[in-house]
């Protein structure tokens, strides 16, 4: 397959094209409160969001301007639930969302953006550019035109808690991993205070990353444990546009604490995972949870905040730190890394665009997923390299293992001096005992 | 009737009951469309969020540090000509006394510029509005994103000034002339108002406060 | 140069007249100098214009007034004598006009009749006030005949139709909302002889005289502007030519009749004056004799010069005012926006349910 062709998800090829906009209408038509119609109301054209996007600054090409990427929904809302939507429809002034122009619009809405939300942050008009296109994808989902790795992924993980079949299922995954490193990882305790979960990445590819959490949680005395119904910290069904199974994979987690009586639901370093749970669980839930949702790098900065946990100081080895773009323009986890940075005294060279406005890895989004989007996912994420070396760093820390797994596959195909490295990591070798 | 009769009596009349029917239509709907209420558990509480709201209201006015090398230029011509409009429509003689008169206001306090000024700020607000249209059309994202509604929304406040300036100026034709047309392309302007983009004037800083308020709620960036 | 010479043949010329009446070449030559300048002719051509008007032929004039109020006439001919505006007043012919005249009645009527007769295709034919075309033209007869059949048997036998002042220009203030009488100007009824409008309320006497004078010393209409006026006098707004026009350039306006700027002589703008949409020479030309015009006296122009200047708003509110009262429909307007707008949120959500289950239909079936 091409690089540019369009793929419909799996169950979804004989869709006929009514039957697509139909549903595209009716995703979209549920996300017409007063918040998005004043949103997507608001837009004047001005293109300033081009010059927020990693993905337009790389390539100069102007289809990758953020609010054209949901052109064709403001179009529906105009025809569906505007004030004049009656004129519109009668005069034929705005048309009907077409399936042609779904597929074409496929490619915008998942190859080339990751839902950063650097485009809402320069946005004069203070429009939630992001969120408009996280509504859009949703909106594609159903229209049977999410990528097909992440409707695979997603129908996957809500109907069996895995993205993807593997050969050793994931609790013996982990189990396998506290075995190999000799460290004791609770699971399925039947009450505890915290409930973790892993990002799949780390299982498969980092696992020094869980054993770091297991090494600090246990030195930490946490009364903690991992549940195999709901393991994985990542949601494809955020991922692909599903708003139902986003919902059942969150509800996973949710049930899950409910049931051991967690107070606290402790998310790894993953980006993604910490929206969906941390802002979008509760909401999809339709209810208040009965625990708190913390990203682990918060976590431990309150323990170190409350003295409990102390570090080691770390060599002074000039260090850039990637903020993850759902950690910091999304969720609003700016300063617990950077405390804990400063608790071990890492010599920390801060990139020009940082916190709020750092470029995103160019992974997030489920980009690293689709196959087809990786040369353009490369062309984003040299900025970013590039912006990393002007520093002079030799070690990039991030705290989401999404970004690192987009950075390593970067470094390995251009070859790069660097490799990123995780922050929990970096934490759990410096505890001071 | 003559031609001027015509603007300022009629056609005036109707354009602001278009005006203000169509902009509170379209303001009434979206209200109307309902807000969610939220589950999740805020970083900051209500008070916080809502300064939040505010806070962006206002800053979102100038850009990020990390934009205005990208930015800047288009920020600028954009403040260049709306500052100029602002001037000219809130302190030339002839508006102020205008505004007076439609609002039935006497305010004493309001104060008119010197013709002279005005008329600078004219020129250069009609050459700024040039410049942006050119940049529309030369910029390949704004061509890209451009439609009907902003070529329209450009002509008609083009057309406002340029009648405007003849008018001062005694160009083109008879004054009352000049000025009917001065005075229909700002009706057409009141009755397009509501349907496209100029619209902008009431739905920025509200969009922004949400925008901010949902933000600072999550004490996410700004 | 068609209907001068052998048309006007029996009647003397106005060097014949003026001799006879024993007015000194200096005196004349001070008329025609003023005359040149006011028509903005060069100086040189001040002779020409002298020796044009001595070897014109005393002209008929028939002098009609309908609805008016005489205010025109007044301003005619209470300037301050001797002016040169008398002048030429008392050189032509004036054959008619039952306000002037010592007779009165039917020899009033008889002498209208005969000068028509003995001067027919010739005569000028002034008109003064409008025409009442209500009700079959009832509102105004004269000697059982009404305004309407007047004009248009006066206007048969006229060479050209001055129409003096406003009323019969554009039809003034009898043709105001609601214009009960159904007045119009000369212009709606008489479309087949030259029509120059020598417009105001009432016109300049200056001007007045300039216009004959024009049309004496070559024998034609005028250059006309798009309302039919001499373009020579109403080619420039009294803003144009205004004394105070600087103080309106630098932003300085009286805001009250009492205030420190109205006894500064700043802009009446902003207290309605109408100079920028009036054109006429008052700003010029002035009033009394060169005495002043009413800006000077510290009142806005009104505009009376212009069409349906009395139907312009108030005339203390500015010439770019709203020309309507009524604000009530405007409330109307917000609050059928409010329903509307109601009401299109409760369509958009019941598209919404039918899009949802038609959407649901399709995915069960």
């Amino acid at each position: 397959m091409s690089t540019t062709t369009q793929t419909y998800s799996t169950a979804s090829v004989d869709m006929p094209d009514e039957s697509r906009q139909a549903h595209a209408m009716k995703s979209f038509a549920q996300d017409f409160g007063a918040v998005s119609a004043l949103q997507i109301e608001a837009c004047i054209h001005c293109g300033m969001c081009a010059d927020a996007c990693h993905y337009f600054l790389a390539t100069e090409d102007p289809k990758y301007t953020p609010i054209l990427k949901v052109e064709p929904f403001k179009q529906a809302y105009k025809r569906e639930s505007s004030a004049f939507a009656p004129f519109y429809r009668l005069l034929g002034l705005k048309k009907e969302v077409s399936a042609d122009e779904l597929q074409e619009w496929q490619e915008l809405l998942f190859d080339s953006c990751n839902m950063c939300g650097r485009c809402s942050l320069i946005c004069p008009m203070g429009i939630d550019i992001a969120t408009l296109i996280e509504n859009a994808r949703r909106a594609m989902f159903e229209a049977g035109l999410a990528p097909d790795e992440l409707y695979q992924r997603a129908r996957e993980q809500a109907d069996s808690g895995q993205p993807e079949k593997s050969e050793e299922g994931y609790s013996d995954r982990i189990a396998a991993i506290g075995r190999e490193h000799g460290i004791d990882i609770p699971i399925d305790r039947d009450s505890a205070e915290v409930l973790a979960c892993v990002p799949r990445t780390d299982l498969e590819q980092y696992p020094e990353a869980v054993v770091a959490l297991a090494k600090t949680l246990k030195h930490l005395g946490a009364d903690y444990t991992f549940r195999s119904e709901s393991l994985v910290a990542e949601n494809y069904g955020y991922y692909a546009g599903s708003r139902d199974w986003q919902r059942k994979i969150s509800m996973r987690i949710i049930d899950q604490a409910r049931e051991i009586g967690a107070k606290l639901v402790l998310v790894p370093e993953c980006g993604h995972a910490y929206t969906a749970l941390r802002w979008q669980a509760a909401e999809l839930a339709g209810e208040e949870l009965p625990f708190r949702v913390r990203h682990v790098t918060e976590f431990l900065a309150e323990q170190v905040a409350d003295g409990r946990l102390r570090l080691n100081q770390v060599d002074d080895e000039a260090t850039a730190f990637h903020d993850p773009c759902q950690l910091v323009r999304k969720g609003g986890v700016m300063d617990a890394p950077r405390t804990l940075m400063r608790e071990l005294g890492v010599n920390l060279e801060e990139l020009p665009n940082k916190k709020g406005f750092s470029f995103c890895c160019a992974g997030g989004g489920g980009v690293n997923d689709i196959e087809r989007a990786r040369p353009l996912r490369y062309r984003a994420q040299e900025l970013k390299l590039r912006e990393v070396d002007g520093t002079g760093a030799k070690r990039f820390l991030t705290s989401c293992s999404d970004c690192r797994l987009a950075f390593t596959d970067a470094s390995e195909h251009f070859d790069w001096d660097k490799r990123p490295e995780s922050l929990l990591e970096l934490v759990a070798a410096n505890i001071k005992e | 009737m003559t031609i001027l009769e015509f603007a300022r009596g009629p056609m005036l009349h109707f354009a602001l009951a278009v005006f203000v029917l169509g902009v509170i239509w379209r303001i009434v709907t979206i209200l109307f469309l309902g807000f969610k209420r939220y589950h999740s558990e805020p970083r900051n509480g209500l008070v916080k969020s809502l300064i939040g709201g505010m806070t962006v209201t206002g800053s979102r006015s100038w850009p990020h540090k990390e934009f205005i090398g990208r930015t800047g230029a288009g920020e600028a011509i954009g403040y260049g000509y709306h500052i100029g409009l602002f001037i000219i429509v809130l302190l030339g003689t002839p508006h102020v006394v205008f505004w007076k008169n439609l609002f039935g206001v006497s305010a004493g306090w309001w104060p008119t510029l010197p013709g002279g000024v005005v008329h600078v700020l004219s020129i250069l607000t009609v050459t700024l509005l040039l410049i942006v249209l050119i940049r529309r059309i030369s910029h390949p994202v704004l061509r890209r994103l451009s439609n009907f509604d902003d070529y329209f929304s450009w002509f008609i406040t083009f057309t406002v000034m340029v009648t405007g300036v003849m008018a001062v100026f005694g160009l083109g034709g008879r004054y009352e002339t000049i000025l009917a047309w001065h005075i229909i392309s700002f009706n057409v302007l009141l009755i397009w108002f509501p349907f496209g983009k100029l619209m902008h004037a009431f739905f920025i800083f509200p969009t922004r406060a949400v925008v901010g308020y949902l933000q600072s709620r999550k004490g996410a960036a700004t | 140069m068609t209907q001068s010479d052998n048309n006007r043949s029996s009647q003397p010329t106005i060097g014949q007249v003026l001799d006879e009446r024993g007015v000194s070449r200096r005196r004349f030559m001070k008329f025609c100098t003023a005359m040149a300048s006011l028509m903005a002719m060069p100086p040189m051509m001040t002779s020409a214009l002298a020796q044009n008007l001595r070897q014109a032929r005393r002209p008929s004039v028939i002098y009609m007034p309908f609805q008016e109020c005489t205010g025109c006439l007044e301003s005619l001919t209470r300037s301050f004598s001797p002016s040169i505006e008398n002048l030429l007043f008392d050189t032509i012919s004036l054959d008619y006009n039952h306000t002037l005249f010592a007779a009165a009645g039917t020899a009033a009527e008889a002498a209208r009749h005969e000068a028509m007769e003995a001067n027919w295709g010739e005569y000028i034919l002034i008109v003064d006030g409008s025409i009442p075309q209500g009700a079959g033209g009832v509102y105004g007869t004269s000697a059982g005949e009404s305004f309407v059949d007047q004009l248009r048997h006066a206007a048969d036998g006229a060479a050209a139709i001055l129409c003096v002042g406003t009323c019969a220009s554009f039809g003034g203030i009898p043709y105001a909302n609601p214009n009960p009488t159904g007045a119009v100007p000369v212009s709606e009824i008489i479309h087949d002889r030259p029509i120059i409008n020598v417009s105001g309320c009432p016109p300049i006497p200056a001007v007045m005289t300039g216009t004959i004078v024009h049309y004496l010393t070559t024998g034609g209409v005028p250059d006309l502007d798009k309302y039919g006026r001499p373009s020579v006098f109403y080619g420039q707004s009294i803003h144009d030519r205004c004394y105070r026009r600087r103080f309106y350039d630098e932003g300085k306006f009286a805001k009250s009749f009492d205030d420190e700027g109205a006894r500064n002589g700043w802009c009446l703008y902003e207290l309605g004056c109408r100079g920028p949409t009036t054109y006429n020479a008052c700003a010029t030309v002035k009033w009394n004799e060169g005495t002043s015009f009413p800006i000077e006296s510290g009142h806005g122009c009104i505009g009376c010069s212009e069409p349906n200047f009395w139907d312009q708003g108030g005339f203390y509110e500015p010439v770019t005012s709203k020309l309507f009262e009524d604000r009530g429909q405007i409330g109307g307007a917000a609050a059928a926006g409010v329903a509307l707008g109601a009401a299109s949120a409760y369509a958009a959500s019941r598209r919404k349910k039918k899009r949802s289950e038609t959407a649901g239909e399709e995915e069960s079936s």
